[in-house]
């Protein structure tokens, strides 16, 4: 199943025929359902089956675009999408797969259903494959993808602010980073590949680290000190990397996107952009209060047995002039 | 200058491997060394006035003081958090001292920064440690509260002036200091401009803080253990009235007309904020709120513009860092004797802890300005740059240091004078470590009556 995944997402990222990047795209999704409702009780097949037509939708339309690509300009091929009827329509089953806003309704609950491993696969490797091919269509219709950048921070930022499951508020945060990803994607392509990059190194530390302390929810996080009590200390650097303050290496693509944005003079917009990392910061910090920097009472220190997964950690200070 | 920040950074690595018995004082010996190399900063021989490290690292007199200042605390919060952390873990004590030292890293990178850019980094990395510092240490349950209004005031107001230096520098190119003065943005009148205008200095007005956007200030100040307070009262404060300082040379022909209500905003919240002290039963919020009232006064006289207007705010900035970390050192020796902030509760102090009386005395002389103090000194400049300016500005400074010096004498008589409680039965006698705590917070400012020339900035 998962060498069937990889396949699947190899394949979109080898294709520069629309029809073989659409079949990547169909085994990736179909690898991944058996993965997700593995569990088999009522919430993840729910979830299942929520993710299924949504990727089904996306990827039918994106069919439905290239062969309106095809009929009007005679090839298939995926750099040379000219027309704005094509560009658009897969730009925007590109966003439904990837979950930006305003198409982003199926992320939280589709990730609440999933444990957190799967979860962890869907927010990271799932995103490369249309990534790839957003890259390459070049995006010529500046105002719809700043309308969905825009978009996806702020209700990225502002959906994740009544939430206590983890996986809830990690689906936001991944609609939020999207959008930066997005606002960037026609100015300097490379800083989506940097920001996407960035992304998936914190996410993924923080689901592991959630993983080993086994917790969904902010209040089992709790008691994490007493489990592990160095990742403990590490969560929050994470969190507010997540949140891109400075020092810490998630304030590098917030930093180069606001630059790239202010030199195309769209300064209100960046503004605007920063405020709403904001927002998202304010769930991060109450995770790492939860977490770290308040002591719930416990009355045994729980030995529990380590486990050692690769935990990358984004620490290193980036301090850059 | 590299001698001063990489033995700091060292001293994250001796925290971590000292012997626990030797912990606090060794950090405490190699802060003390670290701060006394830090007084040759002082000492400026080159003409231009700005001294060179490296390409990315400079200091000239108006950063200089700040820098000694920020050296000159790190031992000094070590001294005064030694009592409060005896009772936590080992590995806990550690991580504090790491996050103090990871602290004044930052500050003197920020303090000695060449670019504008690098400030920003490092004034937005302060807020990290302080934020640790606040909720994992601080006392009371409204720590959480203090610690989110300290980081979202502070972001919300620094964000646009990120956007606002990538503007400057996508049109003009660069922004180092040594190229600003010949750089200024073209003056237009569009209000693009007077935006642009204000999302520089924001960033800065919130952090000083500025009488309108202040309400960070109390909650932090006072939810903040010792060190925390020390810190925040005495450095990070003025962290946002040199940022203030240096980027006033790009934002020049608009200012005339844009900083009318800023000043007149900061001059009312210095008497405003003076009034809120003569009716506080909080210590530690009363010595908070005398920051912003002084505060005020330096945001007012650097909004003027004028050299003496400059001088008297860095020779105030320095004043009130000694005087105020000083106040809140006074103040955490009262809560460790009876875990109250409540000012009536520890009354009549000279009765029971006399040296600790005179300690009392000279800082609340201090706050007051009394002459020849430096904090005097400041004021008085401030005062004439701005009766300068326009006549009326007297009416509100002068009450204001009319009702300064109220509430500092308010302070000093109500913890120090009158009958003792009956309820005070035990309380320890002063330790010799206040005692000198007190008195390297209070030495400076009393030298600094002999030379003040080394905290007059460039203008003089």
């Amino acid at each position: 199943l998962l060498f069937a995944m990889g396949l699947g997402t190899t394949i979109t990222f080898a294709s520069s025929h629309w029809l073989l990047a659409w079949m990547g795209l169909e085994i990736n999704t179909l690898a991944i359902l058996p993965l997700m409702c593995q569990s088999h009780h009522p919430r993840a097949v729910e979830a299942t089956i929520k993710y299924f037509l949504t990727q089904a939708t996306a990827a039918a339309m994106l069919l439905f675009a290239s062969i309106t690509n095809a009929w009007i300009t005679g090839q298939w091929n995926l750099e040379f999408m000219s027309y704005s009827l094509p560009t658009t329509l897969v730009t925007v089953a590109l966003a439904l797969k990837i979950g930006l806003a305003p198409l982003h309704a199926w992320m939280p609950e589709v990730l609440q259903g999933l444990d957190l491993t799967t979860g962890l696969i869907l927010s990271t490797w799932q995103k490369l494959a249309p990534f790839c091919l957003l890259l390459q269509i070049n995006p010529s219709n500046t105002s719809l993808l700043l309308i969905l950048g825009l978009a996806s921070t702020l209700i990225g930022g502002w959906g994740g602010l009544n939430q206590n499951q983890l996986r809830k508020i990690l689906a936001y945060s991944s609609i939020a980073h999207l959008g930066w990803m997005i606002l960037v994607l026609q100015f300097f392509p490379s800083l989506t590949l940097l920001t996407l990059l960035m992304y998936f190194v914190m996410t993924f530390s923080l689901f592991i680290s959630f993983k080993v302390n086994n917790s969904t929810t902010i209040n089992s996080l709790s008691m994490s000190w007493s489990k592990t009590p160095i990742i403990s200390s590490m969560v929050p650097f994470i969190l507010l990397s997540l949140g891109g303050l400075p020092p810490l290496s998630g304030f590098m693509p917030k930093w180069l996107i606001l630059q790239e944005l202010t030199k195309q003079s769209l300064a209100p917009l960046a503004t605007l952009a920063a405020l709403s990392a904001l927002l998202s910061l304010y769930f991060y910090l109450r995770i790492s209060y939860a977490m770290t920097l308040t002591m719930s009472p416990n009355t045994l220190l729980n030995a529990l047995p380590w486990r050692l997964p690769s935990n990358q950690h984004t620490l290193p200070l980036a301090i850059t002039t | 200058m590299l001698k001063i920040l990489i033995p700091s950074m060292f001293m994250l690595l001796t925290t971590w491997t000292s012997p626990f018995k030797q912990l606090w004082s060794t950090i405490l010996m190699y802060s003390f060394l670290v701060a006394t190399l830090s007084l040759t900063w002082l000492a400026m021989p080159t003409d231009t006035g700005w001294f060179y490290i490296n390409n990315y690292m400079a200091y000239d007199p108006l950063s200089s003081p700040l820098l000694v200042l920020t050296c000159w605390l790190l031992p000094l919060m070590i001294i005064a958090s030694q009592n409060h952390l005896a009772v936590e873990p080992e590995n806990r004590q550690r991580t504090y001292i790491s996050l103090l030292i990871s602290l004044q890293i930052f500050l003197i990178l920020a303090f000695s920064a060449t670019e504008m850019i690098m400030f920003y980094v490092m004034f937005e990395a302060t807020l990290i440690p302080t934020l640790i510092i606040i909720t994992r240490w601080g006392n009371q349950m409204e720590r959480l509260n203090a610690g989110t209004y300290f980081l979202f005031y502070t972001l919300a107001g620094s964000l646009p002036l990120l956007v606002a230096l990538l503007i400057y520098h996508s049109s003009m190119g660069s922004l180092s200091y040594l190229s600003l003065t010949s750089l200024p943005l073209t003056c237009s009148n569009l209000y693009a401009n007077k935006l642009w205008w204000m999302a520089c200095l924001l960033a800065f007005l919130v952090k000083m803080p500025l009488y309108g956007v202040h309400l960070w200030l109390p909650k932090a100040h006072v939810e903040a253990p010792i060190a925390g307070s020390m810190v925040l009262a005495a450095v990070l404060l003025k962290l946002g009235g040199y940022g203030m300082m240096r980027i006033m040379i790009i934002l020049d022909p608009l200012t005339k007309e844009l900083s009318y209500p800023f000043i007149i905003l900061a001059l009312w919240g210095v008497i405003m904020t003076g009034s809120i002290c003569l009716r506080q039963t909080d210590l530690k919020s009363l010595i908070a709120y005398s920051s912003v009232s002084h505060m005020g006064l330096v945001a007012a006289g650097i909004l003027i513009q004028t050299p003496w207007g400059f001088t008297g705010a860095l020779i105030l900035m320095i004043a009130h860092g000694l005087t105020s970390s000083a106040l809140f050192c006074l103040a955490n020796t009262n809560y460790e004797r009876t875990h109250s902030r409540t000012i009536i509760l520890a009354r009549g102090l000279q009765m029971v802890l006399p040296l600790m009386a005179t300690w009392w005395f000279l800082a609340s002389l201090a706050n007051l300005a009394l002459p020849p103090l430096p904090n005097l000194m400041g004021e008085i400049m401030i005062i004439t740059s701005l009766f300068n300016w326009s006549f009326y500005t007297l009416i509100l400074t002068g009450l204001g240091t009319l009702i300064t010096a109220s509430y500092s004498l308010y302070m000093f008589l109500l913890t120090q004078r009158g009958p003792i409680p009956h309820h005070l039965i035990l309380l320890e006698p002063s330790h010799t470590r206040e005692h000198l705590l007190l008195a390297l917070h209070l030495l400076p400012l009393l030298l600094l009556i002999a030379k003040p020339e080394l905290v007059w900035g460039w203008t003089a």
